[in-house]
């Protein structure tokens, strides 16, 4: 940071442009620079465009799949489907079997053998076996999300409960709180970031199955559009699938950044703000104040 | 026999006031009796009365505290609240910890409406009185403001006034201003003697700092480490309210030289 | 962990409600499966994944060759992978302009599936072990770079204003500083690298190869011999754990203070030595 404000002192005055502006016009000019070279590259014969796609050929697919052939979206819509379908199922399990499992001492002696050996495990290894057992189809593709993206949510939801601050344990007891009311009123607020870090981890690990699960069954699906483009070396529309998954893989990192902002608002300053705002009208409203 | 005696045994006199703490011969180990965390500690505590406990680390000050408090069971000896034998955590006693330990997602309000959660569904004449009790410790203009926006000595006035929703009459404070630093600790125990003096609530302080010990209390219970124990009971007999001037007054120093005498003795 | 400290007496009393669970459970999946609650062709008998980890490792010895297969595409990726995103980390610590203009690249990379690269790294690397270890490479990239610059970023204003009262140079500060500091998180981010590569080395195998651990679990999972596909399952489990214990080895070894127990073994190490140059 420090370095930024003595480059702001610094600068040439009078050139007519912020800080802010001159960074974005060099982002810009590396970014069309490298993209300049792969095409140029490419028109040159460095590349095979057999293999690596020029720009303009990948441009020119988003046009086809999005618009002549507008393949792009049903496709897109199955795997997203899949994508929630499975994150949801994964999340309860994992939450659920997590704060189980953190409540009980005893569950959580026996369990440990079991939880080192799943996270060892790489656990996307699992989808042909799935697949053997459910059959081809969505029944299956659900299944290996599902399984995928559960251990996250499960590790943290059970070293959130597990790692309650032994200070505020201490109050409870003092306050002779029953088993149930440390549970709703300490344990689990207090674990609510820590799970929904897990559910990021999650939702990013969902989008990984659904697209493994596709590379198998390669019947429908944005997994399957790759492997099938990529089979008949249309490498550019290929690319133009990551890129969309790419566009995917933001918003949906995007979205988790809102909903924990709303959810665990008291680590965030904007959340502190709006929470407190809206308590004070609350109990003004009661007249306590 | 015994019972029947420890039953009826009239309150000792203690300046007109009743016993609400009575320990005889308490005692608490550790580890199977590995470590001895306090031994052999008989006392009495009249009501209303602030005490102090002052000793170094190890000394068995905030054992004692956890053992009146119910958090842990003694392993030796008597100790009674209002007259009943103490057995896990009961209601008689508040306590308050060196740090706020306030729940992060709670405004002010509702962190001191807390202890009332948990007892019942709160009231509006509970909310009312958390509302007054963050006045009285000076925070009106703070009851929507969440831990993480307050100072630190601010987080402990939000636990004192806590502390005070329990409603109980026995205020267990252990080094609640230890971690602050020297200024907003003085201004914070100005405004506890004011505020216990208020409810009259009976109030055991521990502390490490023997100036700051005698300052506050009625009596200074003098705690020696290895084994834990107490050694004396100082009288302090300074008129109340005190101001801060009384802290150069010879007769403070000398009382302070007299407890360090203690230490001194032991080591 | 400290097992490994106590008699081997109390080891085994500790072991055993555990043993005896995990037996009691594997007799109730026998039973279950061999009176008919379970259906065999999906959920295989414990004795029959027993049976088939004899044939698999014992009698026709046929899994060592993919075992290592994956194993050398898991290290090759991940040595790869860490060494550009270490590389890439400390070059952006150290420069502004560098780390300004790096990281919305960093970013586009980790918001994209790697996995979606499978079909085009094999198009590009072919069927054999080229491609394990690119995919591996590419998705253990990211959790290494990011733990590593974010390590050696955040920076102890009380440490770094001691090191230039004493008049330590940049170099200085990095290399005796900011580097230790790092290391840490940086293993952190190695360890979930790790795991990371043998899932990438495991999926290129499942969409295209010829040997390796995750072509044999495909070829059992599609000839429905269940038994033999949990039983190859567990071997990716043992290369998991094999890289997982490797690595906390050197986590162990390196970010020594972290850990009790090493510390103090350190420290008396050092005072031996320090003993040993005094002359004493």
């Amino acid at each position: 940071m420090a370095v930024q404000e003595i480059a702001g002192v610094t600068a040439p005055p009078g050139r007519g442009l912020s800080i802010g502006q001159r960074r974005a016009l060099t982002h810009a000019a590396i970014f069309i620079s490298l993209i300049g070279l792969w095409e140029a590259a490419s028109r040159l014969g460095w590349l095979d465009p057999l293999f690596y796609p020029r720009p303009s050929d990948i441009l020119v697919s988003f046009w086809l799949i999005y618009v002549q052939n507008g393949n792009v979206g049903w496709n897109l819509y199955v795997t997203l489907g899949l994508v929630l379908a499975g994150w949801v199922a994964g999340s309860v399990l994992g939450v659920g079997l997590g704060a189980l499992v953190g409540f009980n001492p005893l569950v959580r002696r026996f369990l440990k053998p079991y939880v080192i050996v799943l996270e060892a495990t790489p656990r996307i290894a699992v989808a042909p076996l799935l697949i053997a057992a459910l059959g081809f189809g969505a029944p299956s593709k659900i299944a290996i999300i599902m399984l995928v993206c559960f251990f996250a949510p499960f590790i943290n939801t059970l070293s959130g409960v597990v790692n309650v601050d032994p200070g505020r344990m201490e109050l409870f007891r003092s306050l002779r709180a029953s088993k149930l009311q440390v549970m709703r009123k300490l344990v689990l607020p207090d674990a609510v970031p820590v799970i929904m870090a897990g559910e990021r981890l999650a939702l990013t690990a969902a989008l990984s199955g659904a697209l493994v699960a596709e590379f198998i069954q390669r019947d429908q699906g944005i997994g399957s559009m790759i492997l099938i483009y990529t089979r008949n070396l249309n490498m550019a529309s290929a690319f133009a699938c990551i890129f969309t998954l790419t566009i995917v893989g933001f918003l949906m990192f995007k979205g988790m950044e809102l909903v924990d902002q709303r959810v665990a608002y008291w680590k965030n300053e904007a959340g502190l703000k709006r929470v407190s705002d809206r308590r004070r009208a609350r109990a003004q409203a009661e007249g306590v104040i | 026999m015994a019972t029947q005696t420890a039953l009826h045994s009239p309150s000792t006199d203690t300046g007109g006031r009743s016993v609400v703490i009575r320990g005889q011969d308490v005692g608490k180990t550790f580890g199977g009796g590995a470590v001895v965390a306090l031994e052999g500690a008989s006392f009495e505590i009249p009501k209303g009365a602030f005490v102090s406990l002052v000793g170094p680390s190890g000394c068995g000050k905030s054992t004692l505290l956890r053992l009146i408090s119910g958090l842990i069971d003694r392993t030796s000896g008597e100790l009674t609240v209002h007259g009943k034998p103490v057995s896990g955590p009961h209601t008689d006693v508040g306590m308050m910890f060196q740090r706020a330990t306030l729940l992060d997602w709670r405004t002010s309000l509702e962190n001191v409406l807390l202890p009332s959660e948990i007892t019942r569904t709160p009231t509006r004449a509970d909310k009312d009185r958390a509302a007054e009790l963050l006045r009285l410790v000076g925070l009106k203009d703070f009851l929507f403001a969440f831990p993480s926006q307050l100072s630190g000595g601010m987080q402990q006035r939000v636990a004192l006034a806590r502390l005070l929703q329990t409603g109980a009459d026995i205020l267990l404070l252990d080094e609640p201003f230890g971690a602050l630093d020297e200024f907003t600790r003085e201004r914070l125990n100005i405004e506890l003697m004011r505020i216990v003096a208020e409810v009259g609530a009976t109030t055991l302080f521990v502390t490490h700092n023997i100036a700051e010990a005698i300052f506050l209390a009625d009596q200074v219970f003098v705690m020696t480490p290895r084994p834990g124990r107490i050694v004396e009971i100082v009288d302090v007999p300074f008129e109340r309210p005190r101001p801060l001037s009384i802290q150069t007054s010879p007769e403070f120093n000398a009382l302070v030289a007299r407890v360090r005498d203690l230490f001194g003795g032991v080591h | 962990m400290t097992t490994r400290a106590l008699p081997f007496p109390v080891g085994l009393l500790r072991l055993l409600p555990h043993l005896a669970l995990f037996l009691a459970l594997m007799v109730l999946w026998e039973l279950a499966v061999r009176w008919g609650f379970i259906t065999s062709i999906i959920i295989p008998r414990p004795s029959a994944i027993v049976g088939a980890i004899g044939k698999l490792y014992v009698t026709e010895g046929t899994i060592y060759r993919h075992f290592v297969i994956t194993l050398t595409a898991a290290v090759g990726g991940f040595l790869i992978g860490a060494g550009i995103a270490v590389t890439l980390a400390v070059w952006s610590s150290l420069s502004e302009p560098f780390k300004r203009y790096v990281s919305p690249y960093a970013i586009v990379l980790n918001v994209t599936p790697g996995i979606a690269l499978t079909p085009i790294i094999i198009a590009w690397f072919g069927y054999g072990i080229g491609s394990k270890i690119a995919l591996a490479a590419v998705i253990c990239f990211f959790p290494i770079f990011v733990n590593t610059l974010t390590g050696l970023t955040e920076r102890d204003e009380d440490r770094e204003e001691l090191f230039r009262s004493v008049g330590a140079s940049p170099r200085q500060v990095f290399v005796k500083l900011r580097v230790p500091a790092a290391l840490p998180l940086m293993f952190a981010g190695l360890k979930i690298g790790l795991t990371t590569a043998l899932i990438g080395a495991v999926v290129a195998e499942f969409a295209q190869a010829t040997a390796g651990v995750g072509v044999l679990m495909g070829r059992f999972s599609f000839a429905l011999d269940m038994a033999s596909s949990l039983a190859t399952l567990l071997s990716m489990t043992l290369i998991g754990l094999i890289l997982f214990y490797a690595m906390e080895f050197l986590d162990d070894r390196i970010v020594f203070w972290r850990r009790e127990a090493r510390m103090s073994a350190v420290s008396q190490a050092r005072a031996r030595a320090w003993k040993s140059g005094n002359g004493e």
